[in-house]
């Protein structure tokens, strides 16, 4: 779709600005009750998913052409998608974060972009990864030492953050050791390993991204890779939402759920206490953004004279169905962990601040937003921060918050490691 | 006209270099799109004037500079937090935008029983925190997303719970209120240093003046902060929501029950309506899902409690005798919530409403007699988190010919009446969603009694991306309005709720134009006497036409 053809969803967003707010019915404190990191850090009604479609509105409309200010706002979103869940509680006809997205990509095409995203896609360009400063050549690392098969149709997926974060080394090596031990033949593309691109579709950059998904695709289909396994959330998003749409159908895993499947089926069995008081962060590509795909196409129709439906019934994406139990089961299943949960969870959970590749476009924006999840997490009075994906983890190490404390973060492979 | 950079920076340097912006792309995002419900003026198919800048105060002192720098310079502003509504709005192209969003604080004071707050503190928010101490507070009918200051200090303020809680009006106490001349006036007990727990002193009790019938309407000034009443909530901490988004429920304990009750015939449905406000049993009633309309609000109810269904399923469900039973039980119905302070107060008032059933043929109907639908509207009824739904249907909707007279046995006797004749303009063109009629929704009735809001609020679903639906729709509001307000003397019509607050361009009037207007008045001494407030509080005029004035010397003229 273009932006063009999100005029009638930009004319019929009724500016409640529910989408500032996590869902109401939720709400327990003042405290903790927005979801848009954008708007409570940039302050600005255009920040919100209702000011991104006022403005583009203008846009499309031909009376306003992106400023430096506009082009700086339209970047500043973490893809993170809390809009999208508080607009659907009563909405069934708008899709707020497809079109922040989209909106990101019509400013791509008019050339207004940030001078760290260039970085980024020169490094995407020529070391294949959105981290700039990391060498392809160092990339697998990682992976010196493991047994992966030759052979196989489970293919492990690090993504970049794992592969080249040493602070993360103890996870992705720990999930791939785990797997294999647990029967798994499991395999590593090694040299033909590269970015996903998830996060360039998330900046706007839709072309580069298409390009990437479809060489990953022809990848894994000559590899004749039938699961993908992978321990980042983010990965896991761009397989399972976003390159069905190019052509991937196999199946895609987070982690978190193989590992769930073994314990469940009693082939892996924790045997240590960890004697621990955690809270669970749910990553925004893991959970609410979490849900598989389900291809269509249609068209808008209007029923009882003015009601918008869609023909055929169109997918409906609110963030019901993202994985939010398996690594709760996880954490609870191992010996001497107490579950103490945070105030913003599961579907309408409060975002790291990595998301849209803002760590890298608005580092302090992106600190802000991992140090008001930070205090969350210690208000609950946990003793550890757990997460599922490496973009979180990495954000909330180390980060203050609001009155200075930090807390330990835990990535879920490590704690499981903890307990084996 | 471009702001002067002198005005720019003088602002700036108030405020701060990032609490401030003339971007073009930030203003546009504080226009009210004319063709939304909210704007309860038109619809019109254009937006509100472009702010000059827009400005965010962190503090009393900063608004206070801000107002002091507007004079000066005679720059009209308006203050407004959560924006739903065109009221919030400036009317002038000359006009800067203050977006109070910096500043919500709130305070509970358990033992007085109050909460005082700053302008972006919610409904949510403020129950959210008041049931922390066993308390709550009214949430008013424009739901819970909304700035309670700007309700209880600035406009209307009834709600699903004003019955038992007391609408806003009922609940203001105290502000600190930041003249038009940029002086702060701390009203009530506040005043006189004492605490925020009293409206009328010790201390200058102002609420006449500042707040009158309808509010400040962001004409005279800015209130930084009120305080307001709170109401016993016998509940837990926080509500316990369960289930998957969007049919989230309530797991409240057995002294909370929710209930659609429904009536064989309009008499009985009005009495019943009487002797709930007489009996002071019920937390909370509204008719409510009649705003979906009477043909499709059992689908309706279902699509909303079930997280796999959508719109397009209202023809299928349609069809389903239990959905077709359902629809019959609710067609003259009201729901309500019962909140016991003790097993026997809520015994007490289960049997009331028993009593009042059995009275006037009424019953429980049965589908919201489900529990998980009955946690549901629990779940609606005490956050009001879910008003947006006002839009689902068509992405935009305006009340029209508000069947208000103020006595409800009257409007019960025609209101089926009215329903054919929406009925039949559903019927003859395609603008509006063809619904069965009757969508019309309102609440009980405040602490003040009277039962008069019922029925008002007669919802009519439209496309605000569809002009030539705008347009139609416009053209049957004039044409009905005209016949059911000017004729049959029901008022309250919301599609002409603001009719005189702002002009059709969406601009504000000028006081010649507001003359012209309220001369003509049944009763002009409400607009003059305001004029005389607005004289001695804001010379400068740097407010908008919200406020409603008559020049006395106009009528004295035309003598």
């Amino acid at each position: 779709m273009s932006l063009q053809e999100y005029k009638p969803m930009q004319e019929r967003c009724s500016n409640c600005s529910f989408c500032k707010w996590i869902p109401f019915d939720k709400v327990r404190s003042a405290r903790f009750a927005e979801n848009c990191p954008a708007v409570c850090y940039g302050g600005w009604n255009t920040y919100s998913a209702r000011g991104r479609f006022q403005m583009a509105l203008a846009v499309v409309n031909g009376e306003l052409e992106y400023t430096e200010t506009m082009t700086d706002i339209v970047h500043t979103c973490l893809a993170c998608g809390s809009c999208d869940v508080a607009c659907k509680i009563c909405r069934y006809n708008l899709e707020p974060l497809a079109h922040n997205i989209e909106l990101k990509n019509d400013a791509v095409r008019a050339g207004k972009i940030l001078p760290a995203q260039e970085k980024m896609l020169e490094a995407f360009k020529t070391e294949k990864t959105l981290i700039p400063g990391m060498r392809k050549a160092d990339r697998s690392a990682w992976a010196e030492g493991i047994p992966f098969a030759e052979e196989g149709e489970v293919l492990y997926y690090p993504g970049c953050k794992y592969s080249y974060d040493p602070a993360l080394r103890g996870a992705v090596r720990g999930a791939a050791e785990l797997l294999i031990r647990a029967g798994v033949q499991l395999r590593y593309l090694g040299e033909g390993d590269v970015c996903c691109a998830g996060r360039l579709y998330q900046m706007g950059f839709f072309e580069p991204f298409e390009k990437r998904a479809g060489f990953n695709i022809k990848q894994f289909k000559a590899a004749g890779i039938k699961t993908i396994v992978t321990p980042c959330s983010d990965c896991y998003h761009a397989f399972k939402r976003l390159y069905p749409k190019q052509g991937l159908d196999i199946e895609v895993l987070h982690v978190v759920e193989y590992i769930d499947r073994l314990l469940s089926e009693g082939k892996l069995k924790f045997t240590k206490t960890v004697p621990l008081t955690v809270t669970y962060h749910d990553p925004c590509h893991l959970g609410r953004q979490g849900e598989p795909y389900v291809p269509w196409e249609g068209k808008e129709k209007k029923i009882l004279n003015q009601i918008h439906t869609w023909e055929p019934r169109r997918p409906r994406y609110n963030g019901a169905y993202g994985i939010y139990d398996a690594p709760r089961r996880i954490i609870e299943a191992i010996p001497g962990v107490k579950l103490v949960e945070m105030e913003r969870i599961r579907e309408y959970s409060w975002c790291c601040g990595a998301g849209g590749g803002c760590s890298e476009t608005n580092p302090e924006f992106s600190r802000w937003t991992a140090s008001e999840r930070v205090t969350e997490a210690n208000s609950t009075g946990a003793q550890a921060l757990v997460t599922a994906c490496p973009w979180c983890k990495a954000n909330f190490e180390g980060c203050p918050d609001e009155n200075g404390n930090t807390i330990e973060v835990i990535d879920i492979i490590d704690l499981v490691n903890r307990a084996l | 006209m471009a702001l002067d950079k002198e005005i720019y920076k003088a602002l700036e340097a108030i405020v701060g270099e990032r609490n401030i912006s003339s971007d073009p792309g930030v203003c546009e995002t504080y226009r009210c799109a004319a063709a939304q419900s909210s704007a309860h003026y038109g619809p019109y198919d254009h937006r509100t004037p472009m702010p000059q800048a827009v400005v965010m105060p962190g503090s009393t002192e900063e608004v206070q500079g801000i107002i002091r720098i507007c004079n000066k310079y005679k720059l009209k502003y308006k203050a407004s937090t959560t924006f739903w509504s065109a009221h919030g709005y400036i009317g002038s192209d000359f006009a800067i935008q203050l977006d109070m969003r910096r500043m919500k604080k709130i305070e509970i004071d358990r033992d007085n029983m109050i909460a005082v707050v700053e302008p972006y503190a919610i409904a949510a928010t403020v129950q959210a925190e008041a049931m922390k101490y066993g308390l709550t507070c009214n949430i008013p009918g424009v739901g819970c997303s909304s700035s309670i200051l700007a309700n209880t200090a600035g406009w209307g303020g009834p709600g699903p719970s004003s019955v038992f809680t007391g609408n806003a009006s009922e609940n203001f106490l105290c502000a600190e209120w930041v003249l038009p001349t940029g002086e702060v006036l701390v009203t009530g007990s506040a005043g006189a240093g004492a605490g925020w727990f009293s409206g009328e002193g010790p201390g200058p009790g102002q609420r006449a003046i500042l707040r009158g019938a309808r509010g400040t309407t962001g004409e005279m000034g800015v209130c930084t902060k009120i305080s307001l009443k709170l109401s016993p909530w016998p509940g837990p901490r926080y509500i316990p929501s369960e289930g998957l988004p969007p049919a989230y429920r309530a797991k409240l304990p057995e002294n909370f029950k929710a209930y659609a009750i429904c009536f064989p015939d309009w008499d009985r449905w009005a009495q019943a309506m009487m002797a709930l406000c007489d009996a002071e049993i019920v937390y909370a009633a509204h008719r409510q899902f009649s705003m979906f309309g009477r043909d499709i609000k059992a689908a309706m109810l279902r699509i909303l409690t079930d997280p796999d269904k959508q719109l397009c399923d209202i023809p299928a469900l349609n069809m389903d005798p239990e959905i077709q039973a359902a629809n019959e039980s609710l067609k003259i119905e009201m729901y309500v919530v019962l909140a016991g302070m003790t097993p026997a107060d809520m015994a007490w008032k289960e049997q009331a409403l028993n009593e009042i059933l059995e009275k006037y043929g009424g019953w429980k109907d049965k589908m919201c007699l489900e529990p998980d639908m009955a946690e549901w509207l629990l779940m609606y009824f005490t956050r009001l988190g879910h008003k947006n739904l006002n839009y689902a249907l068509c992405g935009s909707y305006e009340g029209h010919f508000g069947l208000n007279s103020g006595n409800l046995i009257k409007s019960a006797s025609v209101c089926e009446e009215a329903f054919a004749l929406k009925r039949e303009w559903e019927q003859k063109d395609n603008f509006m969603a063809a619904i069965g009629g009757d969508s019309s929704m309102g609440g009980l009735s405040s602490i003040g009694g009277g039962g008069g809001p019922m029925l008002w609020e007669f919802f009519c679903h439209f496309d605000a991306h569809d002009k030539a639906s705008i347009d139609k729709v416009r053209d049957y509001f004039n044409g009905v309005s005209a016949v059911w307000q000017a004729q049959m003397g029901f008022g309250g019509d919301f599609s002409k709720n603001c009719e005189a607050g702002r002009k059709e361009s969406g601009y504000a009037y000028s006081q010649e134009e507001h003359n012209e207007i309220f001369s003509r008045a049944p009763q002009p001494e409400p607009f003059i006497f305001q004029w005389k407030i607005r004289e001695a509080f804001n010379p400068n005029h740097l407010g908008d036409s919200y406020y409603q004035t008559l020049d006395p010397k106009y009528l004295e003229k035309r003598a």
